[in-house]
């Protein structure tokens, strides 16, 4: 593994290169490239694919990618590079297992493999999503742990606001802000009396390194057995700022995930480009960051949402990638069109858990309505979310392909236009946070039709 | 048409940003009027690309190509025009908010506005607010677009509205916003005069409030 110092040290004496440059003549035609020489092809057909041989290729070509590429800094203008040799180590060498949370809670996060039986690590919540005060960060917490028996961890909400006042980046708003967001945190999952389940998207309202470094004071409550991620930027890039937290983090010696968000119809092309930058990132997270888990969130450029087929295909992909040839434990975030109480979120959800489940990783529970509006969350999505992921583990990958056809063909045509969906404070009370009979009665009729699919819920 | 007018098309179609000067010298050479250029070569050729982006037939690295490519092919064919102002839609700063560095959606936009006509000056990323301003008063702007991809640096959207309020200059100027987290309540809660949930739909909407201002 290379040390941040190492790392920032071909930062500044890379190949200096204009950013437009690396995108434009570098990446893109190598990716072009790459999924020419592999032959990877995305089968409209097939959403979810049963062929070990495309996985490994893919996994093959990402490699490549990473050597041949590296990675940008956009603070130097200069491309890290990387030796072959140090990209086949830190894969052999990859961290296989990390252990969250404290007393009843403490798990250990394992690697999965493409068709596992292994229950998936079911990380809940509300995906870093927005919400406009505290009293509805703190009864959405309360809820997820309560609600959801089988989450591991929690991924808590971004704060808006602190004391009335929007949330500025790099101001002292977004310091308070994030303390604010880790005493919240631990105290709503103290009062929903799972005070030992971890916080694994530590810290979400810290936008930058140095709100993230404040919040991390022992005083506010974030543990060393909690999560802490590090964004890698589209594509295959990053900055001073996310290798400050590398710089922290690896001293204090917590666990870091590398979390991506690579964009169909970006940079990397189409499906075939986007699932071999998506494995290139997972690589890189290892590499430049050292990380012990990833996330990743790969998103179209149109819809900002990942719910279509093509997406699917691309996570289902990159998921059997990663699982087959490393051992680094993977997560999978999906983004939905629709928002919260509607039938179709819950659709677009299990759609792509049952593929990301069947591929060999397991989940964080995603943002609702492409995660762009503030409030727009209720506890039933992850819950269902978290419910369909746990009975996804077993299944083959030709049964999910099958499933995922099925539910996609209920909201295929709406993903251009998705419903909206309605608010928390339209949705859930306000004092107990509980959802409204209007939302169990959709996530009841969802649960139905996936179960008639096949997905065999535990309860 | 004219087969050099075909040629640089094609080129500009292609992303073949090399090429594009040379091939729209020539064809001003062979005669054909500049705005004939502009028009056949140029607007034509990005109708296409645009079209071909909005319907995912080609992506992002084909559409920036192309976008160098009419850039290219701009800088030729603009001074050869007596009157920019008769061919130009109008003119646009781009960039994105104070303390946020995504700009992917941005640079979609650049290139679909100056597909469509429009001068751009793009100002990139972190922008301060002074700056949209000042560059806005350099090029006589008539549109500024800012984006913004996180909650938290939304205010850096309503920082340039107030700022130009307060200096008694926003009737001046159209002010656009967009990206991730921006919505039609948070434009309207700013004072924001359009916004758009996509490129292509930003483009559409910057078209209607220049002719809606030009009456």
């Amino acid at each position: 593994m290379l040390p941040v110092i190492e790392i920032t040290k071909r930062c500044l004496e890379g190949t200096p290169c204009l950013e437009s440059d690396f995108d434009l003549e570098i990446f893109a035609p190598r990716v072009r490239e790459l999924v020419k020489e592999y032959g990877i092809a995305y089968d409209t057909d097939v959403i979810v694919p049963s062929d070990n041989g495309l996985a490994d290729s893919v996994f093959k070509a990402a490699v490549e990618l990473v050597v041949d590429v590296g990675m940008f800094c956009k603070d130097t203008e200069r491309i890290v590079k990387f030796e072959e040799q140090e990209v086949r180590k830190a894969i052999k060498t990859a961290q296989r297992e990390t252990t969250f949370g404290e007393g009843e809670e403490r798990r250990t996060l394992r690697s999965r493999t493409p068709e596992s039986k292994d229950h998936p690590w079911i990380f809940a919540g509300a995906g870093g999503v927005t919400v406009s005060n505290e009293n509805i960060f703190m009864r959405l917490v309360e809820n997820y742990a309560r609600m959801i028996p089988k989450a591991n961890a929690i991924t808590t909400p971004c704060l808006l606001e602190v004391d009335g006042m929007s949330i500025r980046a790099r101001s002292p708003l977004e310091i308070v802000g994030s303390i604010r967001t880790v005493m919240l945190g631990r105290e709503a999952l103290r009062r929903a009396e799972r005070p030992g389940l971890p916080i694994m998207n530590g810290i979400s309202t810290a936008e930058s390194a140095v709100a993230l470094i404040s919040g991390l004071h022992p005083d506010f409550g974030l543990r060393k057995s909690d999560g802490y991620m590090i964004s890698l930027l589209a594509e295959l890039k990053t900055d001073f700022d996310l290798l400050n937290r590398a710089a922290l983090l690896q001293s204090i010696d917590v666990p870091i995930a590398g979390i991506y968000g690579p964009i169909f119809g970006g940079f990397a092309g189409g499906a075939e480009g986007t699932a071999i930058a998506s494995v290139a990132f997972h690589i890189l997270a290892m590499l430049a960051y050292r990380a012990s888990w990833t996330l990743c969130f790969p998103i179209h450029i149109k819809h900002i949402s990942s719910s279509s087929p093509e997406l699917i295909w691309t996570a289902s992909v990159y998921s059997q990638a990663v699982s087959r040839n490393t051992e680094l434990p993977a997560l999978y975030y999906p983004y939905t069109a629709a928002g919260p109480c509607t039938d179709m979120v819950l659709r677009e959800f299990a759609a792509q858990f049952i593929a990301a489940i069947s591929s060999g990783v397991s989940i964080e529970t995603g943002g609702v309505a492409k995660g762009k509006y503030f409030d727009y969350l209720t506890p039933i999505e992850p819950m269902f979310g978290s419910e369909v992921a746990y009975a996804a583990a077993g299944l083959k990958r030709s049964d999910a392909d099958d499933m995922v056809k099925e539910l996609l063909s209920r909201f295929i045509e709406k993903i251009p236009n998705p419903p909206k969906g309605s608010r928390f404070q339209e949705c859930c009370d306000q004092t107990t946070g509980k959802p409204s009979k209007k939302c169990f009665s959709i996530y009841k009729k969802v649960r139905d039709e996936v179960s008639d699919l096949g997905i065999e819920f535990s309860s | 048409m004219n087969d050099s007018v075909n040629k640089l098309k094609e080129a500009v179609i292609k992303g073949d940003y090399k090429n594009t000067p040379d091939l729209a010298r020539e064809a001003l050479e062979a005669g054909v009027s500049p705005i004939e250029v502009l028009k056949k070569g140029i607007t034509d050729a990005a109708t296409i690309v645009g079209d071909q982006f909005e319907r995912m037939e080609i992506y992002l690295p084909e559409l920036m190509m192309s976008g160098k490519a009419m850039m290219a092919g701009i800088d030729v064919i603009l001074p050869r025009i007596s009157s920019s102002d008769d061919v130009i839609k109008g003119r646009v700063v781009v960039g994105t908010a104070l303390g946020d560095v995504h700009e992917i959606g941005k640079n979609i936009l650049k290139v679909l506005l100056i597909a469509s006509g429009f001068e751009v000056s793009d100002l990139g990323v972190n922008v301060p607010t002074s700056k949209f301003i000042q560059e806005a008063e350099r090029i006589n702007a008539d549109i500024i677009a800012i984006s913004a991809l996180m909650t938290s640096t939304l205010g850096g959207q309503k920082d340039v509205i107030d700022y130009l309020r307060e200096t008694g200059k926003r009737d001046k100027y159209i002010i656009m916003v967009g990206g991730g987290p921006t919505n039609k309540q948070w434009a309207d809660t700013i004072g924001a005069d359009g916004f758009a949930e996509s490129a292509p739909d930003a483009v559409r909407e910057a078209i209607r409030l220049i002719e809606e201002r030009r009456g």
